[in-house]
């Protein structure tokens, strides 16, 4: 058998991968033969210092770096998800008053805007879903909505007198630039 | 505070690496934090070992992890997260290699430094440093690979071919040549050079 045949086998001998009968055939062939000698010491060799090269740990604060960016970016994904998660809970809490409002005062539901339908193409993704609350600054709290006025009875609270009465619209742009969503609510002025 | 609470709630090891899993996906950064902290060291390693630079090495750690963080579910057992960890290490340290190739240059040999107890030593330490780092670049990509996870981070054949999705008959085939052309490489470079 040719020495360059015996290569491939001795450079997997010097790794401890070999079988112990292959491992001990190679042994038996470099034992005879100088130049395979020279070949197997010169593996062995270059792979220690190659270990040895490789044995300088590395300092705590390049690995303290990743985590930091790690943790960073991390973090900066969770407060857009919950940003995320605010925008259609207002959505939804907005939907609920709605529908409060149409149940306690069947016939006098504001009557709300039509939802207006938006382009549909070449509108650009926003990067994340956007509330417009249109005409009031006042926070919607439907939580505390009290049904106004000539109900009566199960009013909690006196009406104001001069309480305005604000539709607003909570527009809802989704990841998708073809679902607009929009929320048609009402806002009692005294709402605070 | 909240990942001191958590390190006095685990006990041995392997629990504690199955419950940082646990808390992590449920999502406890704190948690999280310690899971990297368990494996940040063979991570960056293996990417520098790969990569031959620092700062690819530490972006591509950062990949990782975020991966990890991403697919918590699918390595939720702590057996295999070094396995999972180094098969998407060799992935992005691949990807990353694409992105940003980096041409060998011959003229890179450290030059003697006169830094150190020794200058001389230290001189000649880093000169065999970068020799051995360079004979690194002269291998393909999956011999380096193999390699690096074989001989020297220790892993088996076996676990070799798993990480880089090949048979194990590739892997020693790979890891031979490799040892081969490290050793020419070596051997020519200090035969010329000492
Ligand atoms: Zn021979």
């Amino acid at each position: 058998m040719n020495c360059r045949d015996w290569e491939e086998r001795i450079a997997l001998y010097v790794g401890g991968d070999l079988a112990a009968s292959e491992a001990a055939e190679v042994e038996r062939h470099v034992a005879d033969c100088a130049g395979c000698q020279v070949f197997a010491s010169g593996l062995k060799q270059s792979l220690e210092l190659l270990r040895e090269a490789h044995q300088e740990p590395l300092a705590a604060a390049h690995f303290a770096a990743v985590r930091a960016r790690v943790l960073a970016e991390l973090a900066g994904e969770r407060r857009a998800w919950w940003r995320r998660a605010w925008v259609y809970g207002l959505a939804a809490a907005a939907a609920v008053a709605l529908l409060v409002a149409f149940a306690v005062r069947p016939g006098h539901a504001p009557q709300p805007r039509r939802p207006e339908i938006m382009g549909q193409a070449g509108r650009p993704t926003p990067p994340e879903p956007k509330v417009q609350v249109a005409e009031a600054a006042a926070q919607p709290k439907p939580v505390h909505r009290r049904p106004q006025g000539r109900t009566g009875s199960r009013q909690a609270a006196p009406p104001v007198l001069g309480a305005r009465v604000e539709p607003v619209m909570v527009k809802l742009e989704t990841d998708d630039p073809d679902v607009v969503i929009y929320w048609i609510a009402e806002i009692r002025g005294d709402a605070k | 505070m909240k990942a001191l609470a958590f390190l006095a709630t685990v006990g041995p090891m392997d629990g504690d690496r199955s419950s940082a899993i646990a808390a992590a996906q449920a999502g406890d950064l704190a948690a999280f934090e310690l899971l990297m902290r368990q494996h940040e060291r063979m991570v960056l390693v293996t990417a520098l070992r790969l990569l031959g630079n620092l700062e690819d090495a530490q972006d591509a750690s950062q990949e990782v992890f975020l991966r990890l963080y991403r697919n918590l579910r699918k390595v939720e057992s702590a057996s295999n997260v070094a396995g999972w960890l180094y098969r998407v290490t060799v992935n992005i340290c691949h990807d990353l290699r694409r992105r940003r190739p980096r041409p060998v240059a011959l003229d890179e040999i450290a030059e003697p430094a006169a830094a150190g107890p020794d200058p001389q030593r230290s001189a000649t330490e880093a000169e065999r440093r970068s020799v051995l780092e360079l004979s690194l670049r002269m291998l393909s990509e999956k011999e380096r690979a193999a390699l690096v996870l074989r001989d020297l981070e220790g892993l088996s054949t076996e676990e070799v071919a798993r990480a880089l999705g090949s048979s194990e008959a590739t892997v020693r085939s790979q890891v031979s040549k490799a040892r081969v052309k490290v050793r020419e490489f070596v051997e020519r470079y200090f035969r010329r050079h000492v």
